[in-house]
């Protein structure tokens, strides 16, 4: 039995939940981070992502392509051991909400290629584990999962 | 064969690499390959031109990998701090495998021997299955030898078509 490809997490334009709430946006996100049970305290999210239900761009768009390759050439190597996982945000089969970067130190996210999407919100997290950084060079997405969660592997 | 060193022939399992990459994160090759195929090429070091022209051709393809759910992985016995300069350099979005302590080249039997300065790997391309299972080899001592951008494409192809399901019906 294959392990679910996304989880829930919600939005309101300052916070992020687990849990559902009120006004905020549904995001499909990779469920890795949050399948730890030791998840990094006082980490720091930078949520390229708006609670506003129109913010959405097809997930095979060149800029969001684009900002999935810089990932992989760039960003990561960029945030080195203060990267605790990345992982974009699915809206449904076809649709990009977002991407949340998320980091012991928030210096680096000025440079983050996903807000050239959706502009950064910095949020103060204890949601997110660790969670080895996407090797490339696949940007794809496997069957709909939010990208970099996914495979085609049987498990 | 070298005296020693683990068989690598088609057909059979290619070891379970443990190296950091070129960010210095510990990392498997079975991670780094994530169930999809595999071109695991290596080489001797930034410094060799012939090297450099054939990682170049690689960085011309790789947005094929990127949307065709395969992988290029790319090794030496280069620091992870000289890697990620080489592969910035390049421009190339994917792996990079650090074998500075030289723990795996005299197990694979990869010595390129001639080179008693650097004592690097001899160049050579293994395309595997995503189970490491050994699909293609290809000697690069001479440049000619290396598995060119269409080997590999067919190669990819190969692979693909025998574990991805629905490969012949299109489903």
């Amino acid at each position: 039995m294959s392990e679910p490809s996304y989880r829930f997490l919600w939005f309101d334009g300052e916070s992020l939940s687990l849990e559902e709430v009120p006004g905020a946006r549904r995001f499909g996100a990779d469920p890795r981070p949050f399948a730890t049970s030791e998840p990094v305290r006082g980490a720091w999210a930078h949520v390229c992502a708006l609670p506003d239900d129109t913010a959405r761009v097809p997930y095979d768009e060149p800029e969001v392509q684009g900002a999935r390759a810089a990932a992989l050439a760039w960003w990561i190597p960029l945030l080195g051991d203060s990267l605790v996982c990345l992982t974009t945000l699915s809206l449904d089969s076809v649709g990009y909400g977002g991407a949340i970067t998320v980091a012991r130190d928030p210096d680096r996210f000025r440079a983050d290629p996903f807000a050239r999407i959706f502009p950064g919100t910095l949020v103060r997290t204890d949601l997110f584990g660790e969670v080895a950084a996407p090797p490339g060079p696949v940007i794809e997405r496997y069957a709909g999962a939010p990208w970099p969660a996914g495979s085609f592997a049987r498990s | 064969m070298v005296a020693g060193a683990i068989e690598l022939s088609v057909g059979r399992s290619f070891p379970d690499l443990d190296l950091p990459d070129h960010t210095g994160r510990p990392r498997r090759l079975s991670e780094v390959a994530g169930g999809d195929p595999v071109a695991l090429v290596f080489f001797r070091g930034p410094w060799c031109p012939k090297e450099q022209r054939y990682l170049r051709e690689l960085v011309r393809i790789q947005e094929e990998f990127e949307v065709a759910y395969a992988r290029p992985v790319a090794v030496s016995i280069d620091p992870p701090a000289v890697q990620t300069a080489f592969r910035a350099g390049l421009g190339a979005r994917f792996v990079f495998l650090s074998d500075a302590e030289r723990r795996w080249l005299p197990r694979l039997g990869l010595l390129e021997s001639s080179d008693t300065v650097h004592l690097p790997y001899r160049p050579t391309v293994f395309t595997l299955h995503p189970d490491l299972t050994v699909h293609a080899i290809y000697r690069g001592d001479w440049y000619w030898g290396r598995a060119t951008m269409e080997e590999l494409r067919r190669d990819m192809r190969a692979i693909s078509g025998a574990v991805r399901e629905g490969w012949e019906d299109g489903s």
